[in-house]
């Protein structure tokens, strides 16, 4: 044998043995990305199937009794350009970042007709105090006007206690609504006696349920869900200037 | 530094590698399924933690079961194992950051608003051992990152190696 075909030999099988090598690399790689696009496309189905399921969240204002209004506490007039519709918990935190971010300004954008409020407070956390404090407005509802009402509404966000607790005793939630102005004499009666209002307060949650109503704050701008920001302060100031 | 290469290419090192691949993976399916039957739940649950733009939680929320249930299954498999893993890695930093985030911001993110379906007095409570929980299966799945090669995993039928040093 001469060297050089021994030479040839040997580049030609280091060649073949190259080829074979960059093959299998390639087949690796196609089987790499054959797996991972079989991954991405199982995780988009679970994602498309996910959003297909049940209600997803829509909430319809009008659903049940409660779409008409029974159960609301309006503020403005019903031909403002916008309407927006708060479900919420007496008890609930975040309702009441968002009430304390907004209440005073979307009042006066009420007032100045720009839009027209309405306000479903319903029974969401478990602690009586949610009860409670929702069958205390109901009665000062009834008893002395929305505009007491609304007030009273505001009070309630601004004395609202821990979800931990501790929670104040009804003669609080009296005082409350003498401060925002009711006449004691026709509100400490029924704040007292707790289920006063019970199926007031229980009409009130099935109309917020029957909406599809899943969690609290939800707020409707004309019909739709809104929930633009990041944090719940972030959605009122957002709030307030897209109706300014 | 060359000894612990070694030991991480050595038998033991993979069967440890298995182990720690399949609790991951399996923490990572039931997580998933739990949230596979609500989505909206789980999107919510993304909200709570008041961090992302609430549309891009909710993005995120409604990815999060199928992803997780995709990579539990890899990892319990051992396919695609160093990817997967590194993905799990990613996702529990992404976690410990979020839950430090609400801990350090005293939010309660159980509080029952977000229709989680109860209210948990305690949540705050729960975060060091969330964190903790958390930390741990995030080592393992870096061990497993390192490790890459594990006993019993599909990337051995799948990635046959025909040339040497491939």
């Amino acid at each position: 044998m001469s060297k050089q075909n021994a030479q040839a030999r040997a580049a030609a099988t280091a060649k073949v043995a190259a080829e074979a090598k960059r093959r299998e690399r390639r087949n690796t790689l196609l089987k790499i990305a054959a797996v991972v696009a079989a991954m991405a496309v199982i995780v988009v189905v679970g994602v498309i199937a996910g959003t297909h399921k049940g209600n997803n969240g829509k909430v319809d204002a009008s659903a049940g009794s409660g779409g008409s209004g029974s159960y609301s506490l309006t503020v403005g007039s019903k031909s403002a350009p916008h309407k927006v519709v708060i479900y919420e918990d007496f008890l609930c935190p975040y309702c009441d970042q968002f009430e304390l971010a907004s209440s005073d300004q979307l009042a006066q954008l009420a007032q100045q007709g720009k839009v027209y409020l309405d306000y479903r407070p319903f029974h969401l956390l478990q602690p009586a105090y949610s009860s409670q404090a929702l069958n205390a407005f109901a009665v000062v509802l009834k008893t002395s006007g929305p505009e007491v009402a609304k007030k009273y509404h505001d009070l309630l966000y601004r004395n609202q206690p821990s979800e931990e607790g501790p929670f104040p005793a009804m003669s609080k939630l009296v005082d409350l609504a003498v401060q925002a102005g009711a006449d004691e004499s026709k509100v400490k009666a029924g704040i007292e006696d707790t289920s006063s209002q019970k199926s007031w307060v229980d009409g009130a949650t099935q109309a917020a349920e029957d909406a599809g109503v899943q969690g609290t704050p939800t707020i409707l701008l004309d019909g739709k869900t809104y929930q633009s920001g990041s944090t719940v302060p972030q959605i009122a100031a957002n709030l307030i200037k897209a109706l300014s | 530094m060359e000894t612990a290469g070694r030991w991480l290419r050595s038998a033991p090192a993979e069967w440890l590698g298995l182990a720690a691949r399949v609790v991951v993976g399996g923490v990572w399916i039931w997580a998933g399924v739990a949230k596979l039957a609500d989505p909206y739940g789980s999107a919510q649950a993304v909200r709570a933690y008041q961090i992302l733009p609430w549309r891009v939680a909710d993005a995120v929320g409604h990815t999060l079961p199928s992803l997780e249930v995709v990579i539990g299954t890899a990892l319990v498999l051992g396919l695609l194992t160093r990817g997967a893993a590194a993905v799990s890695v990613l996702m529990f930093v992404a976690f410990i950051i979020g839950i430090s985030s609400v801990w350090a911001r005293g939010i309660q993110i159980d509080c029952g608003c977000f229709g989680g379906g109860g209210y948990d007095p305690n949540a705050t409570g729960h975060y060091p051992w969330e964190l903790a929980r958390d930390t741990g299966l995030l080592l393992l799945s870096f061990f497993v990152v390192v490790v890459g090669r594990t006993q019993l995993a599909a990337d051995d039928l799948l990635f046959r190696r025909t040339t040497k040093g491939a």
